[in-house]
């Protein structure tokens, strides 16, 4: 029988990838303790950590896929070890240098984001689309603000509820704003996290010109993974402009006393955190202030949230892989909600509402339970 | 000596609100005919200490304080040596745990009062044992603890004498060629900067250094041993005060791992040989002298393992680690695989830990390893139980085990400590089969002419240690420390601590024995056994069963004491079948006159009387603090202290239940592998004994219930009450003791 053997070039390719921090692991395994897929299924993260250390990576194995990179071990991680990109290594390995074989609905929606900037495989001239019937400018070098819906509300019929919220509480506010419609591409962000890192520049590269070109200063998104990647990572590549996430500008014009409420919503509500916007961002009171204020409103906690919030099991390309009923994270975190008594599971997150959409439906939840993210409340309450 | 005795009772603490101090007076005044007897609110205030100063001028010379427990207000209690003092328990052990303005109470504070005084009546004030006491300081071994004692003792004004066996000072250290950091921020390799030691420690005046030298013998006692040192031939005879044994390690010896290919490989080294493969430059491989491009280290080859050393050696995984860095700086191309079963850097070290691990050329894997093959110009580490779940091979030029330590006090052949002479022929080879308390002598070193034996005795893995967790440095012989890794693994920086806390009591030692004064765990104690020989039967149990070996012995088994050496654990004194052995303020007549002071009702009366002898060290201070927490039990139990429980004279239990007491309880420390026993066999000895006193019971016609013998540590203060309580239950059951109305 020939042995595994230890293999540094393997190893090097990862280190040079990015996976830096893998070195440092001493393989206490506080991530796969930490791991949330672990409440729906196995999922060894500390193995595939090891294996990266010896070089030893099965790249034919799903479970390189699974990781939504909710950052939850990253956060407990006591060596400071950096999971995420040590598995965005991995998947590079893979998608860019051909060690194994992306799962078939990642490759196409990777593609689709390739080709025509959207996951989705839409045509780009209908990403303003949504916005019919509203009153939506596009956006000129004179606009304050650019709005930056992300793909998934711009063309998912349901989830756009999300967008069109957004603009109706811009309209209402009377804030100057407008959107560029099919001149943006997918932000790039969890292609990157994918593996896709040549797709993600080419995403970011395009992005970064266009709203340079059309002279963006200010952009306001509904989507923390769009928040994350512009604030985070476009700055590297050459980007300069302001990026506010829309539960940060409702606390900012509440605050300003701008945004007042004079509906009730006698609810009970429960507020997910996404996890790009609480553990990547650490922005986790605004959305809380936004609800707490609204009239009648009772907001209810987690028993894990902020810091230990259960990840919707949307992150990392994760959104667009099928995950097997009964391995669902959403699932699981909807049945807290119910549990908990919520009438309403308020999101920040357009993966995370379309996940939650679907829980509801696949586990029969439509009478107990609502998904709305924090600005259609907002926009009842006003 | 004339006895003019004082009593005073203090009312302070809620004992006057709890007490009829009136009739406790009397108890003093009309039993025992006290003349001086005094009531006071306070007496540990300015005016109640003044009170007993100003009686004491007048003329007291033995004063009883009926007030808190002995352990409470010493400073305020405390007078001139030819003054006796005799405390009292009324706050604890009475008003704080029992009823108030009850009869049981009163009952309890006069039985007290009573044992108190009749004790003050036979206690003489103490007589320090003094001769002239040399101050100089023997440390055995050159090696960095060893070193580290000399410097620090002559620092401290104290002149040393340095015996090294091998030509020159150093030990291990200087072997190696470079030490892991020891420094923030722990990334780089050091010097050892054993060569600036070296020369401290001879150019310092007051350190006589002998190397090549051995010990041929040590005889005496602490603060007049004297010591021969044989050297080139000659003999220098030392007077010395006290010692610490430095003597060290020797690396576990790899041909017992040939499962790793020790001995059958000439690539497989250990981390000893690396340090000189590291000294000779360019590392290369002992075959074929090839540069090494690989190198796989085995961490625990041996150790942590119960074939071979039980135990951590604490250093070798740091060493490991400093020895990757000299592959990766000698090559940066090479690579480097550590298979650990738990990798152990405390404290900052894990720092040091870190650094290495991100060397991009150094593969970490935790693991068993299996076996070792060679094939293909190179050896093949088969690692299984990996965190990958499968097996790996790991290629290397040189394989590296990192080998553990044994101390070399660790005895290959040597006579057991207890005189059972069956044993002494009995052959101990690996540690492994060293039980906890192995009755094994440490290998030569000291070579002390003791009665009862040669070298330290050692304890669990041939260490000579006599009470790990709370008397560090101290062994089984009184004023011999032992220190550095004959002590305990542990690394260079451990030491360097280490060293410095045996010099410092080494240092206690002398000073202490200057004074006439014991030694920890009783430093202040003045007195020392008194033997009366006319009546010894030379059974030879004192000679044995001192935990110290205190006593000598002569040809005609006569015991001969080193008073120096004792402990005051009065454990001969709890041996002796003929009572010959007391201290002048504990003796096995003061007991008895205690016991006997305690008045016990009448059976009609159904007041059981139980006596509990209490260890002084762990239980007597846990019903303290039962008091303190206001815990309560039954008021028939009278306690009297006892130095240990090995100090307890079966006699006592004959003399309580003659007069009719109707139990006994008797409550130690904790003894076995963990003991906690302070004089470290006491309880244990005590409990052997007891086992005896079956027959004086049935000699009496009496149940065996009536005595139980109880292990408690000093938290384990709640336990008492219900230890109390449960023996009364069982002495009610089992009914009056029948010669209470002889």
């Amino acid at each position: 029988m020939t042995l595994a053997t230890p293999d540094k070039e393997t190893m090097d390719i990862l280190l040079d990838l990015g996976g830096e921090k893998l070195k440092i692991c001493y393989q206490c395994g506080t991530c796969t303790g930490t791991c949330p897929w672990n409440l729906v299924r196995d999922f060894n993260v500390r193995k595939i950590v090891h294996q990266a250390q010896l070089g030893l990576v099965d790249f034919e194995d799903e479970d390189i896929w699974t990781c939504a990179t909710c950052g939850a071990c990253v956060k407990r991680c006591p060596r400071g070890g950096e999971t995420i990109d040590v598995m965005k290594a991995i998947r590079k390995v893979v998608s860019e240098m051909g060690a194994g074989k992306v799962p078939d609905s990642l490759r196409i929606s990777i593609k689709n984001i390739a080709s025509l900037g959207n996951p989705q495989g839409e045509a780009p001239e209908k990403r303003a689309d949504w916005a019919q019937g509203r009153d939506v400018k596009t956006f000129t070098p004179q606009t304050e603000w650019l709005y930056f819906p992300c793909c998934i509300p711009a063309y998912d019929s349901k989830v756009k509820r999300m967008a069109l919220a957004t603009v109706d509480i811009l309209g209402k506010m009377g804030i100057d704003f407008g959107i560029l419609g099919e001149k943006e591409k997918c932000c790039g962000e969890s292609v990157r996290k994918a593996g896709g890192e040549e797709t993600f520049q080419s995403l970011a590269n395009t992005n970064i010109q266009t709203f340079t070109e059309s002279g963006v200063k200010k952009v306001l998104v509904s989507s923390p993974h769009c928040y994350h990647t512009f604030k985070n990572e476009y700055p590297e590549l050459g980007a300069e402009f302001e990026v506010v996430h829309t539960t940060q500008l409702w606390a900012q014009l509440l605050e300003e006393k701008k945004l007042n409420f004079s509906r009730e919503i006698k609810k009970k509500v429960v507020y997910h955190d996404p996890c790009y916007l609480g553990r990547h961002n650490d922005i986790y009171d605004e959305p809380r202030r936004v609800l707490e204020a609204i009239p009648g409103l009772e907001l209810v906690e987690f028993e894990d949230s902020k810091q230990n919030a259960i990840c919707c099991g949307g992150g990392g390309g994760r959104i667009w892989m099928d995950t097997p009923k009964g391995e669902r994270l959403c699932d699981w975190r909807l049945e807290q909600a119910v549990e908990l008594g919520a009438d309403i599971l308020a999101v920040a997150c357009p993966y995370c509402m379309l996940n939650f959409d679907d829980s509801v439906l696949t586990l029969g939840k439509e009478d107990v339970i609502d998904i709305k993210d924090v600005s259609e409340l907002v926009l009842e309450a006003i | 000596m004339d006895k003019k005795l004082g009593v005073y009772i203090c009312g302070g603490c809620s004992i006057g609100d709890s007490l009829d101090l009136d009739k406790l007076s009397e108890v003093a005044t009309k039993e025992y005919k006290v003349e001086i007897c005094k009531t006071h609110p306070f007496l540990c205030g300015k005016e109640g200490a003044q009170l007993i100063a100003k009686d004491i001028e007048d003329g007291v010379n033995t004063v009883v304080i009926a007030a808190c427990s002995p352990r409470a207000q010493q400073e305020i209690f405390s007078y001139d040596p030819g003054v006796v003092l005799e405390r009292v328990n009324l706050r604890e052990h009475v008003v704080w745990s029992h009823t108030p303005q009850d009869e049981d109470t009163q009952m309890l504070a006069e039985d007290y009062l009573r044992m108190g005084i009749a004790k003050a009546q036979k206690v003489l004030p103490a007589e320090p044992y003094q001769e002239t006491i040399d101050k100089t300081i023997l440390v055995v071994g050159g090696g960095i603890s060893g070193m580290t004692s000399a410097l620090e003792a002559a620092k401290a004004g104290y002149e040393v004498c340095l015996v090294e066996k091998s030509p020159s000072l150093g030990g291990w250290m200087s072997k190696l060629y470079k030490q892991y950091p020891k420094h923030p921020p722990y990334q780089q390799l050091e010097d050892t900067g054993i060569e600036a030691k070296i020369k401290e420690v001879e150019g310092n005046p007051r350190i006589k250094v002998f190397t090549g030298a051995e010990i041929e013998k040590t005889t005496g006692a602490p603060g007049m041993f004297d010591v021969l040192v044989r050297q080139n031939g000659s003999q220098t005879s030392l007077r010395i005060g006290s010692i610490i044994q430095a003597t060290g390690f020797r690396p576990y010896e790899a041909n017992k791992l040939d499962h790793l290919g020790f001995g059958k490989y000439p690539d497989v080294i250990t981390n000893f040989q690396m340090e000189e493969l590291a000294r000779q430059g360019k590392i290369k491989r002992p075959s074929d002298g090839k540069e090494v491009e690989s190198v796989a280290f085995i961490q625990c080859a041996g150790q942590r393992d119960e074939n071979h050393l039980p135990y951590c050696s604490s250093f070798c995984c740091l060493t490991s680690l400093k020895q990757a860095l000299y592959v990766t700086e000698q090559n940066t191309d090479a690579s480097v695989y550590v298979v650990y079963k738990d990798i152990r850097t405390p404290a900052q070290y894990e720092d040091f830990y870190k650094r290495v691990q991100e060397e991009q050329a150094v593969f970490f894997t935790k693991g068993e390893v299996q076996g070792i093959s060679e094939g293909g110009g190179c050896l093949t580490v088969e690692v299984e139980d990996t965190l990958l779940g499968e097996k790996i091979g790991i290629n290397a030029d040189l394989v590296v085990l990192a080998v553990g330590i044994v101390p070399n006090s660790m005895p290959e052949e040597a006579k057991k400590a207890t005189a059972e002479a069956e044993s002494s022929e009995e052959k101990c080879e690996g540690a492994a089969e060293r039980a906890p308390d192995s009755g094994f002598y440490a290998a030569p070193a000291l070579q002390l002419k003791y009665r009862q034996g040669p070298e330290l005795p050692t304890l669990k893995y041939g260490f000579p240690d006599s009470h790990f967790i709370c008397f560090p440095y101290e062994t089984r012989r009184t004023g011999i420390y032992s220190t550095g890794c004959v002590r305990q693994p542990e690394d260079s920086a451990t030491s360097i601590d280490d060293a410095t806390g045996a010099a410092l009591k080494a240092i206690q030692c002398v000073e202490q024995s200057s004074k006439g004064m014991a030694l920890h765990p009783r430093a202040w104690d003045q007195t020392y056994p008194d033997l009366f020989m006319q009546r010894c039967t030379q059974c030879k149990r004192c000679t044995e069963e001192c935990p110290f070996g205190m006593y000598d012995e002569d040809e005609k088994f006569n015991p001969l004491p080193n008073p120096t050496r004792c402990r005051r654990c009065a454990i001969c004194m709890g041996s002796c079948p003929e009572r010959i052995i007391s201290f002048k303020d504990y003796s096995v007549d003061i007991i008895s006159s205690m016991l006997k002071a305690v008045e016990v009702p009448e059976e009609d009366e159904e007041k059981p009387r139980v006596i509990a002898f209490l260890c002084e060290n762990d239980a007597y201070p846990a019903l303290d603090v039962a008091g303190i927490n206001r815990l309560t039990y039954n008021p028939y139990v009278r306690v009297i202290p006892v130095r240990c429980l090995g100090s307890m004279n079966i006699v006592w239990i004959a003399d309580s239940l003659s007069k009719g007491i109707d139990g006994i309880l008797m409550i130690g420390c904790n003894y076995g592998d963990d003991y906690q026993c302070h004089f470290i066999k006491g309880s244990e000895l005590a409990n052997y004994r007891m086992e005896k006193v079956q027959e004086t019971l049935q000699r009496l016609v009496l149940e065996s219930e009536r005595i139980e013998v109880w292990q408690l540590s000093i938290s384990e203060y709640d336990k008492l009450p219900k230890i109390f309580d449960d023996f009364l239950e069982t002495i009610e059951r089992v009914g009056p003791n029948p010669y209470k109305d002889f």
